[in-house]
């Protein structure tokens, strides 16, 4: 016996939650558009995604956060920390992908400097997966030794019932537990069978892959020329990923007042790099998009241990020129050895 | 023989001939429905190349890339209408040689794909067609839809577009037009425009865009499709391009000895604005 939650006890859920003091966010479409935000009853809700255009990291690092608030006066500099709210929010709804992204850069935002701005949404935040049961041509997670029912980076796990009538619910972590106590009376006991996991085949070795990246021969190949042609340098496959966590700090305002804000920034742009001298170590594309597939399975792997990509398939599903990390690593992993 | 079969011998009698460096067309893509950029520098390479009524995207945006033509050797590039008159609009401002460029044309109708006669930018007169092309229908209804709004209902349609946009300058890199070496946004030396992607920032972004496209535009459509989060960039476009019209009756790309509508005058120019 396992418990179940049945969809249509899920206004009632929802209801629990915000009476609890949490706000629910979920996938939703809107203006032509499908990512998380604030829900108040189940049919906000846009269930029918195999996942949605924008991640959840929008909500722990969002494309522009203030900072602090500055005056500079003739005696004296005021500045104001803009903590973000450190509001109870829910999560319903999110892939495991997803989830397992955020766990992914959970160590880069705490590593030598706590990062409040990400942390405090963190810790306030509860996450609540639903086991996928449809994928598309993209999702790549099974590559990235992940897969559709993953746990990694959920608080509860929900498993769609092959009836779809609701889904097996089940907590993964503390914080998971608490939130099932705050809905005792919306779910029930139940052996109802689950709905098959989708096979997501494996596109590529990894373990080739990284071997290659790691041989210090390769990183002058022609094969980072070759590869990236035709990859025009937009911001979309690093902003829309939900690992992706590059970031500068721009001053908005003028010599005596302003707001310091942390804006998403792109490995893809040329001006990523660009020194003030007008020097540009990274000036073409093509050592842009290695640097981009260094860092998730090269770099990234030696300073925390584990690879920078949840295998959500965006970067290739949304790029304008059909690029995407999914083909460089399969083509790595083709090549003669 | 059919159109991929032509252009693919074609291409490779190019290429080996030595007349071309580089023939930039279409091959297969991630999926069955997806065609992508390929280039071609072989002529064995050439066999790859795909072409059917898939192949949408304008590829004379990889025309201005940095150093390409700077060799003075010339490339051959698959061309649809819209991405001819985008030559025509980079030689009337002096960004393309016009001998430099090898146009492999040809024209999609429904599902149908046909050859177009002519490899140099001089074989192909668009004028007429261009100026008689009537937007597909769908935008059309949009577009019509928002001109029925007042400005309140109007602002707030677009700040619910661009409050989506994320600023990853997309429609900008796939743009022929977009060929700008450090685009006014880049400039951060001081930075002049904010990159901060919040609604007003997004606003400033789009609007310099726009502004920037005015009597430019190409009407390719590349960055509406490359916007991911699914701004109708399609609706700014056709109204600028209406609005130069009206004006100027001005049409961007109808051939390539025009001079670019906003960077020339003449004498008996109205002045209705000036006091
Ligand atoms: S791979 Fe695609 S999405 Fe990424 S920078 Fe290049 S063109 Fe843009
Ligand atoms: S690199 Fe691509 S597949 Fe991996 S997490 Fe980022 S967007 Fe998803
Ligand atoms: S603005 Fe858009 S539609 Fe116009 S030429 Fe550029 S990419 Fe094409
Ligand atoms: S492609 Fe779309 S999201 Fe990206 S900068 Fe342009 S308008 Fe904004």
């Amino acid at each position: 016996m396992t418990r179940i939650l049945l969809r249509n006890k899920l206004d009632d859920c929802i209801a629990a939650w915000q009476k609890a003091g949490f706000s629910v966010f979920a996938p939703v479409r809107q203006h032509e558009m499908s990512s998380f935000g604030e829900v108040q009853k189940a049919s906000d809700m846009a269930f029918d995604l195999v996942l949605p255009e924008r991640t959840i990291k929008d909500h722990f690092f969002p494309q522009t956060e203030p900072l602090i608030k500055y005056k500079i006066g003739k005696q004296q500099i005021d500045s104001e920390t803009m903590t973000p709210p450190d509001r109870k929010r829910v999560f319903f709804g999110v892939r495991p992908c997803d989830a397992s992204g955020l766990a992914i850069d959970d160590p880069l935002f705490g590593w030598d400097y706590k990062d409040d701005y990400w942390f405090r949404r963190r810790d306030n935040s509860v996450i609540v997966t639903i086991v996928c049961t449809e994928a598309d041509d993209f999702c790549m997670c099974t590559s990235v030794k992940l897969s559709p029912e993953s746990d990694k980076g959920a608080d509860v796990m929900l498993r769609p019932l092959a009836n779809g009538a609701g889904w097996q619910v089940e907590a993964v972590s503390e914080r998971g537990t608490a939130l099932l106590e705050t809905i005792p009376s919306l779910l029930q006991e139940n052996s109802e069978p689950t709905a098959p996991v989708p096979q997501v085949a494996e596109k590529f070795d990894l373990e080739k892959v990284m071997e290659w990246l790691a041989s210090k021969e390769n990183f002058e190949s022609q094969f980072w020329k070759d590869i990236s042609l035709r990859c025009v340098g937009c911001g979309s496959c690093t902003f829309l990923c939900p690992t992706c966590h590059c970031f500068d700090i721009q001053d908005e305002g003028d010599t005596y007042a302003g707001i310091r804000r942390k804006n998403w920034d792109s490995c893809s742009f040329s001006l990523f790099t660009m020194h003030t001298s007008g020097h540009n170590p990274r000036n073409t594309q093509s050592t842009r998009w290695r640097q981009r597939i260094m860092h998730k399975f090269n770099y990234y792997r030696g300073k925390f241990g584990v690879n920078s990509c949840s295998g959500c398939g965006r970067c290739t599903r949304q790029c304008p020129v059909d690029m995407g990390i999914t083909e460089t690593l399969q083509a790595i992993s083709n090549l003669p050895r | 023989m059919g159109i991929q079969e032509q252009y693919r011998s074609e291409a490779a009698a190019l290429l080996s001939s030595g007349e071309v460096k580089l023939v930039i067309g279409f091959g297969e893509g991630s999926t069955a429905d997806r065609r992508r950029p390929l280039f071609a520098r072989t002529p064995e390479e050439a066999q790859k190349f795909v072409l059917d009524a898939a192949c949408i995207a304008n590829l004379s945006t990889y025309l201005v890339t940095e150093g390409l033509l700077s060799d003075g050797k010339k490339v051959a590039v698959f061309l649809k209408p819209d991405g001819i008159r985008s030559v025509n609009i980079l030689i009337s401002e002096a960004q393309l040689k016009p001998d430099q460029v090898v146009i492999l044309g040809y024209a999609i109708d429904k599902a149908e794909i046909t050859a177009l006669e002519g490899r140099n930018i001089s074989d192909f007169s668009l004028g007429e067609e261009i100026r008689s092309h009537t937007p597909p229908p769908h935008i059309l209804q949009e577009a019509e839809r928002i001109e029925e709004m007042n400005p309140a209902e109007r602002f707030e349609f677009w700040k619910a577009h661009f409050s989506k946009c994320i600023k990853c300058y997309a429609c900008r890199q796939v743009c022929p037009m977009c060929y700008c070496r450090r685009c006014i946004v880049d400039v951060n030396q001081p930075q002049w425009v904010s990159t901060s992607s919040h609604t007003l920032g997004n606003f400033e972004w789009n609007i310099v865009r726009a502004f920037h496209l005015a009597g430019r535009c190409a009407a390719c459509g590349a960055c509406d499709r490359a916007c991911p989060v699914n701004i109708p960039l399609r609706l700014v476009n056709y109204r600028m391009g209406k609005e130069v019209i009206d004006a100027f009756d001005y049409c961007a790309g109808e051939n390539s000895s025009q001079k670019p509508v906003l960077a020339s005058f003449k004498q008996d120019d109205p002045e209705t604005f000036i006091l």
